[in-house]
């Protein structure tokens, strides 16, 4: 086996892991403050994804651009979500919660369906997509290195936010306990509101990533939502901090499995459930 | 009393015989195959308003029901079931998805509709082990197939392959009913027309599930040092694995893809330059019929039709038009016997149904396809000669 083969299949999963992050650091988030698992938050992805398609199509914006004007639509759009309807279902029971969410994925999805049609949408223009630097035989593409940058800042930013600042506190107070949270004063469903809003301009972000490196399509979040919920679970709902190592993980065990075995790219799904298997029956049996 | 009944009778058989012929299509309108799917509707549409301005079918208005098959198997059935129990329909038309097809062929084979079929390559000749679509339905009467099967595509990309001059060639391919018996084939083709293939590897396709990270087979077949590099996915897999050979600095002669469409905007990505691909129709396709049926499509549609099954769905809809009106019934194997000896319109020229490997009833071979490269914005046509804009250019 060449050996710069299964550095370059390494790095790519180093690089991998970024995007991962970026998607699943937002259902976290909303998991772990609101307790609600957001089936639509592939969809919020996706918006974010054709945002900036149409960003780039009306106005010329590269995608960098892009990011400053797709995280507060997002995040408008979230909160508008939230106060129209997340709201009203979260004393309900957790069926009635997925399926309201899986609703509006659906919804959201044919709306785009409608603006933007089914056929795959591509940026024609961005001069960086294709640029991979070489180091020692192995490429280091400029949109993965970024992205997972990007993801590496975002996390560590939500993490700081949530230990740091008033408003974090107030998340992880109500997190942890929401009648206590309110009896000291807390307004929850403020709170509610800023962690789900927060969550959508997330995806958003991941979205913008999206738009550069694949095509956005109305179902071009089904996959990576997929992934998400695994990382989150593998990292423990909730648990922010984990999401790094947690899709680091997975992503390195997709590329090596995809550079290492034959027709191995076929399985990265496979090994992907895998861990997740493997790793939850570890964890129930220390449990038990 | 008699006159009133004999009125009132030629009144109801009036009425039965002025009912218009009704045609069930199967779509993906939605979910990850919707771009075909819509591009189906599109063709459609603009054959139905023709067919109805012309005088439509057997005197009457003729009509569509389109089913959304969302792509999927069970959504596909049950769309099936609806058009046969609800709608009572005795034509079926559209189709794609070699897996959907597969799971309506049972049904298929309980109603017995006329069905005049798009999609589904998979013919399932020559691979072992494996009952195709070909192989399932093609000795049914009832059943005409209209897109080339998967033995017609690798023939019409081997023989462009081989007028490359390039020696080897490195296959990557999705790993459903599409890619996967797909690949096999053209393993077979290329190696039988003397070229070597040092690498044939499957990959999970972005339409299917798969997250679009393809540099680890591209990074194999770059340590392949194959002169060109064939790659059989979908459309939205194109924008990634083109732009993941840049990135990885991956130098191949030539890049050929077979996804059955590509995204609209994509000619003008920088990354687009040198990459060659199969295509069933192209709106600079220099023939008279061709300009023709783009003219009609962008005055309705206000775009070009970038996606060959647009083309391939008016084809469908009008000859089952000129079948009918020419068997002047309805009557089933009247319809069979007028599809098998009539001659149809379509935006490629005239076509015909005849015989393949086992069916008889073939629609469009090896002689529908395209080869175009993306060349500073512009997809110009480079195979086969005949039909060239542009002559092919080397990557390097």
């Amino acid at each position: 086996m060449d050996f710069s083969l299964v550095a370059q299949g390494l790095v790519s999963g180093v690089l991998a892991s970024g995007l991962y992050a970026l998607v699943s650091v937002g259902l976290a988030l909303a998991i772990g403050v609101i307790g609600i698992v957001n089936f639509a938050h592939g969809e919020f992805f996706m918006v974010g994804a054709f945002l900036a398609y149409q960003l780039f199509v009306s106005f010329g914006f590269d995608p960098v651009v892009s990011l400053l004007f797709v995280a507060p639509i997002l995040f408008v759009l979230g909160a508008v979500i939230y106060q129209s309807s997340i709201r009203y279902v979260l004393k309900a029971p957790e069926l009635n919660q997925m399926l309201l969410t899986f609703g509006i994925g659906i919804i959201l999805q044919n709306l785009a369906l409608v603006i933007w049609g089914g056929d795959p949408r591509s940026i024609s223009n961005v001069p960086y997509r294709s640029v991979g630097y070489q180091l020692a035989g192995v490429s280091i593409g400029v949109v993965p290195f970024a992205s997972f940058l990007l993801s590496v800042a975002l996390v560590g930013g939500l993490y700081y936010m949530l230990i740091r600042t008033p408003a974090g506190r107030a998340m992880r107070a109500v997190s942890q306990n929401r009648m206590g949270a309110s009896l000291i004063g807390l307004e929850v469903n403020r709170i509610y509101l800023l962690a789900f809003a927060l969550s959508a301009a997330l995806a958003g972000l991941g979205g913008v990533m999206i738009a550069v490196i694949q095509s956005p399509t109305p179902t071009v979040g089904f996959a990576f939502t997929l992934k998400a919920f695994a990382i989150v679970v593998l990292a423990g709902l909730g648990n922010i901090r984990g999401i790094l190592w947690a899709s680091l993980l997975v992503a390195l065990a997709e590329s090596m499995v995809a550079t290492l075995i034959p027709d191995g790219d076929a399985l990265r799904n496979a090994v992907f459930f895998a861990i997740i298997f493997v790793v939850l029956i570890v964890r129930s049996r220390r449990l038990a | 009393m008699r006159r009133v009944l004999l009125v009132l009778s030629v009144l109801c058989l009036g009425f039965a015989f002025a009912q218009p012929v009704k045609i069930g299509i199967l779509s993906p309108l939605t979910g990850g195959a919707a771009g075909t799917g819509q591009a189906q509707k599109a063709g459609f549409e603009l054959a139905l308003e023709e067919i109805n301005a012309a005088g439509g079918v057997l005197g009457e208005p003729l009509e569509i029901i389109i089913e959304d098959t969302q792509a999927t198997a069970d959504v596909a059935l049950a769309a099936f079931e609806k058009l046969m129990t609800e709608d009572e329909v005795e034509f079926i038309a559209g189709g794609f998805s070699s897996g959907v097809t597969l799971a309506l062929v049972e049904s298929f084979k309980t109603f017995q509709p006329l069905v005049s079929w798009i999609g589904a390559a998979v013919s399932g000749v020559g691979i072992d082990g494996f009952d195709g679509v070909e192989e399932l339905l093609g000795n049914e009467p009832w059943f005409f197939h209209v897109h080339p099967w998967d033995y017609h595509n690798i023939e019409a990309a081997t023989n462009f392959v081989t007028s490359t001059g390039a020696q080897s060639v490195a296959l990557l391919h999705e790993d459903s009913a599409f890619g996967g018996p797909g690949a096999d084939s053209a393993q077979n083709f290329i190696e039988n027309a003397g070229l070597s293939v040092p690498l044939n590897e499957a990959f999970k396709s972005t339409l299917l599930g798969g997250t679009g990270d393809f540099r680890a087979i591209l990074s194999k077949a770059q340590a392949s040092n194959a002169d060109m590099l064939y790659w059989i996915g979908y459309d939205s897999d194109v924008v990634p694995m083109i732009s993941q050979i840049r990135e990885l600095n991956y130098e191949p002669n030539f890049i050929f893809g077979a996804p059955p469409g590509w995204p609209a905007d994509f000619a003008n990505a920088p990354e687009a330059n040198c990459v060659t691909g199969l295509i069933g129709f192209l709106p600079n396709l220099p023939t008279e019929d061709a300009q023709a049926f783009t003219k009609a499509f962008e005055a309705k549609f206000n775009t070009q039709p970038d996606n060959y099954n647009s083309a391939l769905a008016y084809a469908q809809l009008w000859s089952y038009a000129d079948a009918i009106n020419a068997a002047g019934t309805t009557d089933q194997a009247a319809v069979i016997a007028a599809l098998e000896s009539g001659e149809f319109r379509s935006p490629m020229g005239a076509w015909s149904f005849g015989p393949s490997e086992i069916t008889q009833h073939q629609g469009f071979g090896t002689e529908l396809w395209l080869v175009f490269q993306y060349q500073d914005g512009v997809r110009e046509i480079v195979f086969p000669l005949e039909n060239a804009t542009a002559p092919l250019q080397a990557c390097q």
